[in-house]
C-alpha cells in the first residue's frame, strides 16, 4: 500500500539539508535521493525536488523511462 | 563582465543566474571528462581497445576545447569559475567517467563513454532550449558543442551494437569542426 502525499507533504522532501528527495510524475511519487542528477534536490539547476514535475517533463531532453530505476514511494493526491 | 552583453540576456527574460550555473556545471563536466578520458584512453589497449583509442582521443581533445570555449562566455555574463579546483570538479553536470574496475572489459569502457556523451547531449540541449531566440551568442555556442557531442555519442554507440550512426571519424587530424571558432 503506497503512501498518499499532498503537495504540501511532498514539498517536505526537497533533498536539501539531508532530507530525502522525492519528485512526482503522473501521479506517482519517486524517491530520487542519491541520484547524481538530483544532488541537493536540484536537477539541471532549474528543476527542484519536492514538486510535481509532470508539466516540466514535457520539455525535458529525455523520456520518462529515466525515472524507472527509482523506487515509487507513494501517490500524489489530486487537489 | 560585459555590462551590455549581460544586460541584453537579462532583458530577454532569461534567468542569468541559472544560465551561468548551467554553463559552469557543463564547463566542469568538460574539464573533468577531459581528465577521466585521459585515463580511459591510455587503458584502451589490445585488439579491442586499440579500435576505440582514436575516437576516444578525439572526444577527449574536443571536450577540453568545449571547456575552453565556454569559459569566455561565463565571464562575459558575469560568472566565474570556482577558485578551488576540487569545488569545480564536484560541480560537474555529469557523473565521473571513471575507469572501470576491469579496464580490459571493453563493454564496460563503452558504457562509461556513451553515458558521458549522452549526459553532455542532454546538458547542451537544455542550454539551447533555454537560450533559443533570446541569448543568441550562448545558443550558438551551445549548439556548436551539442553538434560535437552528438558525433561523439554516434562514434561510441556503433560499438555497443546500436547500428550505423551515419557519422565518420575526424578527417585530417582536425578537431572541433563546430566549436573551433570559439577557441
Amino acid at each position: 500500500m503506497y503512501r498518499t502525499f499532498t503537495k504540501e507533504e511532498l514539498a517536505e522532501f526537497n533533498g536539501k539539508n539531508g532530507k530525502k528527495a522525492y519528485v512526482a510524475y503522473k501521479g506517482k511519487v519517486y524517491d530520487v535521493t542519491g541520484s547524481f542528477h538530483w544532488k541537493d534536490g536540484k536537477h539541471w539547476v532549474v528543476h527542484e525536488a519536492g514538486k510535481d514535475l509532470t508539466m516540466e517533463m514535457k520539455d525535458a531532453p529525455h523520456f520518462d523511462d529515466l525515472l524507472e530505476p527509482f523506487e515509487v514511494v507513494g501517490i500524489l493526491k489530486n487537489d | 563582465m560585459g555590462k551590455v552583453a549581460r544586460e541584453i540576456v537579462e532583458l530577454s527574460g532569461i534567468d542569468v543566474k541559472a544560465l551561468l550555473e548551467l554553463l559552469v556545471r557543463n564547463a566542469a563536466a568538460e574539464f573533468t571528462t577531459f581528465y577521466y578520458y585521459t585515463i580511459l584512453r591510455v587503458n584502451l589497449i589490445g585488439l579491442e581497445g586499440e579500435g576505440l583509442k582514436a575516437i576516444t582521443e578525439d572526444a577527449r581533445i574536443e571536450d577540453r576545447n568545449h571547456f575552453e570555449a565556454l569559459v569566455p562566455r561565463i565571464y562575459e555574463l558575469g560568472g566565474e569559475l570556482p577558485r578551488n579546483m576540487k569545488d569545480f570538479h564536484d560541480l560537474s553536470a555529469c557523473p565521473e567517467a571513471y575507469l572501470p574496475e576491469n579496464p580490459k572489459d571493453i563493454q564496460a569502457m563503452l558504457k562509461v563513454l556513451v553515458a558521458a556523451e549522452r549526459c553532455a547531449i542532454r546538458g547542451y540541449n537544455a542550454i539551447c532550449n533555454m537560450t533559443f531566440g533570446k541569448d543568441h551568442r550562448t545558443y550558438e555556442l551551445a549548439l556548436a558543442i551539442l553538434n560535437e557531442e552528438i558525433q561523439h555519442e554516434a562514434w561510441f554507440s556503433e560499438f555497443i551494437g546500436e547500428g550505423p550512426s551515419g557519422h565518420f571519424q575526424r578527417q585530417g587530424g582536425e578537431n572541433s569542426p563546430f566549436a573551433s571558432k570559439y577557441l
